[in-house]
Parts: C-alpha cells; sequence; structure tokens
C-alpha cells in the first residue's frame, strides 16, 4: 500500500466497512435481538409467519453489494487514472523446493 | 510457474504487485491454483450443462430475474428480466461456460471474476437462502471470486503468467489488469 493515495485508502476503508456492517455488525445486533437469529422470517407449520428479523435482508444485503460496488469502482478509477509502470519490474521465476 | 517480482517503481501502479500475494513457496501457488480451478469448474460445471440441456435459450435465467421483486436491487433485475431475455438466455450458459474456463485456464482471471461477482451478486441476492444468516454459500462464492482478482490467482499455473510475457502485454501494460 506503499503508492496507495489517500482516495485508495478511502475506498478500501468504506468497502470493507460496508461489508462488515452487513454481515457481522448487523449480525451481531440482529442475533442479540432475539428469534429469528437471521435474516429470515420464522414459520409456523401452516406456514404462517409468526416472527420476522429486526433487520430486513434488503439492508444487510445492501450495504454488502455497496461494499462490493465500491471495491468495483475504486477498481475502475485504477485503470483509468493510474499509469502502469510495469516496464520497470523484473519478474524471476522461483524454484519450488 | 510461481513468481517473485523484485519492483522497482518509479512513478506510477507497478501492476505485477499491485494485485499480487507474495508466494515464495510452492504451497500457497499450488493452493491458489487449486482454488481457482475448482472454482472455474464449479461455473464451467454450471455452465456447460445449460446449455447440453437448453442449448443458448436458457428460458430460466429471465424468468429467474423476473421473480426478483422487492430485493436490494429494486427493478433492475425485473427490468432485465423483461426487456433483456435476448441477451440473459444465450448469456447466463455461455457466461458461466466461459468463466469456469478462463478460471480453470487461468487465461484472463480477472476479468472472468469479476463477470464471477457480477453473477453471485444476483443469486445470493436472488436466491436469499438466509435461514442461517446471510454468509451463506452464495455469498462465499461471490467472495471467491474477488479472491481470485484480488490473489491474481492465474499466475500460478495457469496461462495467465505466460500471457503476461507476451510482447503485445509488454506494449500495453493496462492489459494486466484483465490478467493475472
Amino acid at each position: 500500500m506503499n503508492n496507495y493515495t489517500i482516495i485508495d485508502k478511502a475506498a478500501l476503508a468504506v468497502s470493507s466497512a460496508a461489508m462488515l456492517v452487513g454481515i457481522v455488525v448487523l449480525g451481531v445486533v440482529e442475533t442479540l435481538a432475539g428469534s429469528p437469529h437471521s435474516p429470515a422470517p420464522v414459520t409456523n407449520d401452516a406456514g404462517e409467519v409468526i416472527a420476522t428479523p429486526l433487520i430486513s435482508a434488503n439492508i444487510r444485503t445492501g450495504f454488502v453489494l455497496a461494499g462490493v460496488l465500491v471495491l468495483l469502482l475504486w477498481a475502475v478509477y485504477r485503470v483509468a487514472a493510474v499509469r502502469p509502470t510495469d516496464d520497470s519490474t523484473e519478474t524471476t521465476p522461483v524454484s519450488a523446493d | 510457474m510461481a513468481t517473485n517480482t523484485t519492483d522497482r517503481i518509479s512513478n506510477g501502479l507497478d501492476v505485477s504487485s499491485a494485485f499480487s500475494y507474495d508466494v515464495s513457496g510452492v504451497l500457497p501457488a499450488y493452493w491458489l491454483a487449486m482454488l481457482r480451478v475448482i472454482t472455474g469448474w464449479w461455473f464451467f460445471h454450471a455452465g456447460v450443462t445449460k446449455l447440453l440441456e437448453s442449448g443458448l435459450s436458457y428460458s430460466y435465467g429471465p424468468m429467474y430475474l423476473q421473480g426478483m421483486d422487492g430485493t436490494v436491487l429494486g427493478p433492475l433485475p425485473v427490468w432485465m428480466g423483461n426487456n433483456l431475455a435476448w441477451l440473459i438466455e444465450p448469456g447466463v450458459p455461455l457466461g458461466e461456460t466461459l468463466i469456469g474456463l478462463g478460471l480453470m485456464a487461468g487465461v484472463l482471471v480477472r476479468l472472468a471474476s469479476v463477470f464471477g461477482v457480477f453473477f453471485m451478486a444476483l443469486f445470493w441476492v436472488g436466491n436469499a437462502g438466509f435461514t442461517n444468516g446471510v454468509v451463506n454459500s452464495d455469498l462465499m462464492g461471490l467472495l471467491l471470486f474477488i479472491t481470485m482478482a484480488v490473489l491474481a490467482t492465474g499466475r500460478y499455473y495457469g496461462l495467465d503468467a505466460v500471457i503476461e510475457q507476451l510482447s503485445v502485454v509488454e506494449r500495453h501494460p493496462r492489459l494486466k489488469y484483465l490478467l493475472g
């Protein structure tokens, strides 16, 4: 990350934060809130919904996909804005010992 | 086939090192290649069986998207199902097959992985199998494709390692964003 700018670091931070909020943070909240402990409604044998999740699956999947989208947009930005300098790279094979 | 990259970054981005994991031993390289090939087979099998059974007319694809009403993706998948059936019916089996082939052979792995993320995002949201939480097999598949792209797994026992040495790639180093 030595040559990463503040834009790069911010994009990675926002992306990882969004994914972790959607998966872990809201998962903890939902677990502590009681049944159901997952973002799917609980039904009885008749198929009637007897308990709904505190946090909608749409909110949690939205956070995660937003994180993925930020990652994708950051990659596009890197392709468009950062000039490759690969001609200054030496690549040497490593023996498999 | 594993590579150890010595960098002399002068100005800008060294594409080889930016996406690579410092794999100095044979075991990590072997395992990244294994993950890549198995992930590739997963998609190749899904795609080629659709091709064998439905050809280029995979009508379940648009139907699946039309059923994705009320998801976090809003009206987009339903609109795609209603208006892009001409693209989705051949696109799903062909896309899965090509993504799988790319990963198994290690060709254009990063490009294939981006499309894999797109497919898995739709599967994860559309299947909505959240009974045991949001971290399910669909999300793990999505994360696998991101891993394939970030770690440049095509360089380990994959043809991207050879392709990256071609003169056309040397002349157009931005191509390395799609390889590796």
